[in-house]
């Protein structure tokens, strides 16, 4: 290859790929509002404040920022009002071991600043952060175990089927089971697997009553994560 | 060897101000590290600090970029500058904003009210990560890049020499202040704010930034090793072009998860996946070059040089690619992996550079045609060895971070102050490890063809 040759290739070749990054951006700019709850003036205040305490200097939102202190992008869906704008106003006041210090945030820029990351919160992230697969199984998170819950751990279920990743692998894994089957199918299965499922292993819970099997149906009808592999 | 032209000392003045601003980036990155474990440590807040830190590595390695390319144009264009008053003036102008700036952040950092709105911008600090710089220094910074680029186009339409090298130096001097640009206005989507930002900070520093690199190794290795033009620029426009196909879409990796279209998921995956490409080819050119060539004279300048091409693989290329696919990227965003990454990769691809081009072109600038590189060794391998275990505990930190924090559910906080408390007392050790190698280079830096040299490296 000749230098005039390389030379051209580099030159053209950038703008070549330019121009699929602007008509990509160019695409992604019409679809960035549908993917996000409408932003009121509170929201934009929120975000004025946001940037006027530079709150990324330590903090991260959407994953980005100061690897610092926590990451805002769900705080709101995770933690109550109430909480975040006494803590935001003072944050060794609620709590003695913060590594925040007091800003001087005002009541008005506290609630604005809730309303941001209340926005933020609903934005679609494709799905970032993901949820901890261990908390998720373990069913922690402020969360009482439902009755299907109980009875999924008590017949020892996970020593066959996993769900998100914690669980055995001798029996289909459950992660997603809740959009792939339907109630009917679900009941029917517990009562006689090999009815519906040529070959199967697993034992008959036939002996369970009708709202043990109610209730473990309605747990694997909520287990709907997409499993990417 | 002694400098052609008169104007090409102008380069000392940006070197020796980039030289100040690196001390004073790995002091606060020192503050920083032990604000990890202490908070409270300091007067300013770990806000206020890691932007200093961030800033001034910026701005030093901008500024010895600037100096470089004076040094370069008046070299390959075979005169000199076309006004040497213009580019003294762009020098002390650069320092004043770049001292208003600092100071601002300061006064903010300590009185955060303080950080009022002006004309619909803030005062001393956008709150935007690494482009705080307030909106009217923005401005500044935008008029200093135009009359430096200016200054240099001008230089070469003196001789009309159009070589590769500065044509491809400037090229990626123009791109940088274009991509300036993007972050230079207000969005009210929070989204938006970052898809923009990302334009400034991934094409600069994975596009303009690169394309200068591209041609800076190029004219080190020519100019050390004595290698003929013709094949050191051919294999610059490949390592260029290389840059520019996979970190133009390589943006996609930054689109995962901020509220942007799932494609960005294929585009960025791909494209990132690829980018460790080039900065390979050019370590490939560094050692090829090298070998054949018998005499070096000077040792150091060639040292840094190659040393610059590997880590530049390994910390931006390697570093980069353990993290970019989204399958795995969904669990490692936002943690210390990211960190770990971004230390190594500026101290490969960027400080080595600069690093390399003042030990390549200092001699000239002080009329010496041989000096006593053992100090240079020296503050190369403290600093080496220092940064290879800054990065290894944060890589650490981020594994166990990931492991506890996303996999297991575990506190945020609970997981920084406690689980990975020994990995940030090591980074602060190697800190000041680096450090210590950061002051053999400034002592080596002012001492430099002022004194005999005896000693063979």
């Amino acid at each position: 290859m000749s230098n005039k040759a390389a030379r051209n290739l580099f030159i053209y070749g950038s703008l070549f790929f330019f121009v699929i990054f602007l008509a990509l951006t160019f695409d992604t700019m019409g679809k960035l509002d549908k993917r996000a709850p409408e932003i009121t003036e509170a929201v934009n205040a929120g975000k004025m404040a946001w940037h006027k305490y530079d709150c990324i200097g330590c903090h991260t939102i959407f994953g980005n920022g100061s690897y610092f202190a926590p990451d805002m992008t769900k705080t709101a869906e995770n933690k109550p009002k109430e909480y975040l704008k006494k803590f935001l106003m003072d944050p060794r006041a609620v709590n003695s071991k913060a590594a925040m210090p007091k800003l001087g945030i005002s009541s008005e820029e506290a609630d604005n600043l809730i309303a941001f990351l209340e926005w933020t919160s609903k934005v679609d992230t494709n799905d970032w952060p993901p949820k901890p697969v261990l908390a998720s199984a373990a069913g922690v998170g402020g969360k009482e175990l439902t009755g299907g819950e109980k009875l999924y751990r008590s017949l020892g279920c996970s020593a066959c089927h996993s769900i998100s990743g914690i669980g055995g692998t001798s029996g289909p894994e459950l992660t997603n089971v809740g959009s792939k089957r339907d109630r009917t199918w679900l009941i029917a299965h517990f009562k006689n697997p090999a009815s519906l499922v040529p070959n199967s292993a697993m034992p008959s819970y036939e002996k369970l009553k009708e709202q043990e099997l109610n209730d473990l149906t309605d747990y694997m009808l909520t287990l709907k994560q997409e499993v990417k592999k | 060897m002694t400098i052609k032209h008169e104007s090409q000392k102008i380069a000392q003045n940006f070197y020796t101000f980039a030289v100040l601003l690196f001390l004073v980036q790995v002091l606060v990155g020192i503050i920083a590290a032990i604000q990890f474990i202490k908070p409270d440590f300091f007067i300013l807040n770990f806000n206020t600090i890691r932007t200093l830190h961030i800033n001034a590595l910026v701005v030093w390695l901008l500024v010895g970029m600037m100096g470089a390319t004076y040094y370069v144009v008046s070299e390959e264009s075979e005169t000199d500058l076309w006004s040497l008053p213009l580019a003294k003036f762009q020098f002390w102008a650069t320092v004043i904003a770049v001292t208003g700036v600092v100071a601002g952040y300061i006064v903010m950092g300590l009185y955060p009210q303080a950080n009022s709105l002006i004309l619909g911008t803030r005062a001393l600090n956008e709150g935007r990560e690494y482009i705080e710089a307030p909106r009217w220094a923005d401005i500044l910074i935008v008029v200093s890049v135009l009359l430096f680029l200016f200054n240099n186009f001008m230089t070469m339409v003196k001789t009309k020499k159009w070589t590769g090298i500065q044509g491809v130096l400037l090229g990626g001097l123009t791109v940088l202040a274009l991509m300036y640009l993007p972050g230079m206005f207000y969005t009210k989507s929070m989204v938006k704010d970052q898809f923009w930002w990302w334009w400034v900070v991934h094409l600069w520093v994975e596009g303009a930034w690169e394309i200068i690199a591209g041609a800076l190794l190029a004219f080190m290795l020519m100019k050390v090793t004595g290698v003929r033009r013709e094949v050191v620029e051919k294999w610059m426009y490949i390592e260029v072009g290389l840059v520019m196909f996979t970190g133009i879409l390589g943006t996609g990796h930054h689109y995962y998860w901020i509220g942007t279209p799932a494609y960005w998921l294929w585009v960025g995956g791909i494209f990132s996946s690829l980018e460790p490409v080039p900065l390979l080819v050019m370590v490939w050119d560094a050692f090829r070059t090298t070998r054949e060539t018998r005499v070096v004279t000077n040792k150091a300048g060639l040292y840094y040089t190659v040393a610059h091409a590997i880590f530049n693989f390994v910390g931006a290329g390697l570093w980069g690619v353990i993290h970019t696919l989204p399958q795995v990227n969904k669990w490692t965003h936002g943690t210390q992996i990211t960190t770990a990454h971004g230390h190594l990769a500026f101290y490969g691809a960027y400080v080595l550079l600069v690093l390399a081009m003042i030990y390549v072109t200092l001699p000239a600038i002080r009329g010496v045609k041989e000096f006593n590189a053992s100090r240079a060794f020296q503050s190369f391998w403290w600093m080496t060895i220092s940064m290879v275990f800054i990065v290894l505990t944060i890589t650490g930190a981020g594994m166990v971070q990931v492991y506890l924090e996303r996999l297991m559910g575990l506190d945020y906080v609970a997981v920084k102050a406690t689980y990975n408390l020994w990995f940030w007392i090591l980074r602060a050790i190697f800190g000041v490890g680096f450090l210590i190698g950061v002051g053999i280079f400034v002592i080596d830096y002012f001492k430099l063809g002022k004194e005999p040299a005896t000693a063979k490296a």
